[in-house]
């Protein structure tokens, strides 16, 4: 940290002020990722959070730091980019559930195969939101609440927690927004996993989907280590209830690009550096 | 000069009764603004109040630390009974179209919950002098929810519910 006094959560949050409606859970993640800034003393300067599109986009608008508020479903992409042509900064890209598993899907899965040291939190809440509730990549099978399918989307929703492990994910945990301190936690382990890590929040949206109110009383906090064992742990994300939150899986695998690959790296361009340059 | 077991047990205290105002104070805040930008000004205004009630009571733990060195703790490692400090406002608990008397039901909720807090508190730290501190706040948090008793005995009997004036979410034909 190059400040000179540590920085507490709040010297983190913008002036910008969300507009999310009263009770959405984005709230939590927003304080959470200041908190979490504030306990690791992340220098503002050098930190970029990228976004795609949708009402949790809004966030990098709302943290005191660099902010890229990209293409639909691109959040990931742009995130990669930046970090292996400057690996110095601290990178956390975001989005929701629609963003990141539908229109971003493609992205999502080669971001986990490819490993590149970058933070993905995606804040899913069941329901496209911005667009007035319209059923999701996650959203249950039944839920009839949207005119435009009124009898449920009638398709088995994404396990993003398995999606990740299955595309080779090397971190991987869960949080709820109604404990936005543990989500800090995660956050800062995350930030400081050398790796693609993926944080799935759960994130609810009280005006398309008041029943995820029910939430709070549905989630559990593990306290086992996370699992290691990419079989054991399929075999939990398949089968599970979804609502088991904590740090879930980790292994150690090496980081895209290579050593050596960047000019930041070695201050002298590297192959992969070379075929970029004109 | 060495510590004693009060100064700790009472800097550990103060730590946990500056973070439960200061979180307080922070979501007050922040619901009141989120409150405005959805045009429910007597809520905002309420949530507002709130929010400069936990500033004043932040100032009072604030003075009380004075110079003593309090445990520097991350966000995560504070210890609540639940998931957050005790009077801090549960995300879930909000609504666009809440009526002022729902808004202010919560914050008396959240009033019982940092008394009792603070009265666990007392009765678990085995520090006579953190004991007294504690049970003042919690005097002070009971005078703050009797206050709100008043207040939401004085409103019209109108507003149980969700407001009425306000739209539904608009769900696309």
């Amino acid at each position: 940290m190059t400040d000179a006094i540590r920085l507490k959560a709040k010297d983190y949050k913008s002036e910008v002020k969300p507009i999310w409606c009263p009770g959405c859970g984005h709230f939590s993640v927003h304080n959470a990722i200041t908190k979490a800034m504030a306990a690791l003393g992340i220098d503002k300067d050098r930190t970029v959070l990228v976004s795609g599109i949708g009402c949790s986009s809004r966030l990098p608008a709302y943290v005191d730091s660099y902010g890229f508020h990209g293409v639909h479903g691109r959040g990931l992409a742009i995130a990669q980019g930046l970090k292996v042509a400057r690996p110095d900064l601290t990178v956390l890209a975001l989005g929701g559930d629609g963003d990141g598993f539908s229109i971003g899907g493609n992205h999502f899965i080669h971001a986990c195969r490819r490993n590149v040291d970058i933070t993905y939190i995606a804040m899913d809440n069941e329901v496209y939101g911005m667009t007035k509730g319209q059923a999701s990549p996650t959203t249950p099978m039944d839920w009839d609440h949207s005119k435009l399918t009124p009898h449920g989307p009638g398709v088995r929703p994404f396990k993003p927690a398995a999606l990740a492990l299955a595309s080779g994910a090397p971190w991987i945990a869960r949080g709820y927004s109604g404990n936005p301190n543990q989500i800090a936690k995660l956050i800062a382990e995350a930030v400081e996993f050398p790796g693609f890590s993926f944080l799935h929040v759960m994130s609810q949206c009280i005006t398309f989907c008041p029943e995820q109110t029910d939430w709070k009383a549905i989630v559990t906090e593990s306290e086992a280590p996370p699992l290691a064992d990419a079989d054991e742990a399929a075999k939990q994300f398949l089968h599970e209830d979804g609502f088991q939150t904590g740090l879930l899986y980790r292994e150690q695998r090496a980081t895209w690009p290579p050593p050596g690959a960047t000019a930041a790296e070695e201050g002298a361009p590297g192959k992969l550096a070379a075929a970029f340059r004109v | 000069m060495a510590t004693t077991a009060t100064d700790s047990a009472l800097a550990n205290f103060l730590a946990h009764s500056l973070e439960l105002e200061s979180e307080a104070r922070e979501r007050y805040g922040e619901l009141a603004e989120s409150m405005d930008a959805h045009h429910n000004r007597p809520v905002a205004d309420f949530f507002r109040r709130m929010a400069a009630e936990a500033e004043h009571h932040l100032q009072e733990v604030a003075a009380l630390a004075g110079h003593m060195t309090l445990p520097q703790l991350k966000a995560w490692e504070f210890d609540w009974p639940d998931a957050e400090p005790p009077e801090t406002a549960s995300y879930e608990a909000l609504h666009y179209r809440m009526s002022l008397r729902q808004a202010m039901q919560l914050a008396l909720a959240n009033e019982h919950a940092a008394e009792r807090y603070y009265r666990e508190f007392a009765n678990r730290t085995g520090d006579a002098g953190t004991a007294a501190v504690a049970n003042r706040f919690a005097d002070e948090e009971s005078g703050h929810a009797a206050e709100l008793e008043r207040m939401i005995a004085a409103l019209p009997a109108s507003g149980l519910h969700l407001r009425e004036e306000d739209d539904e979410p608009h769900m696309p034909e």
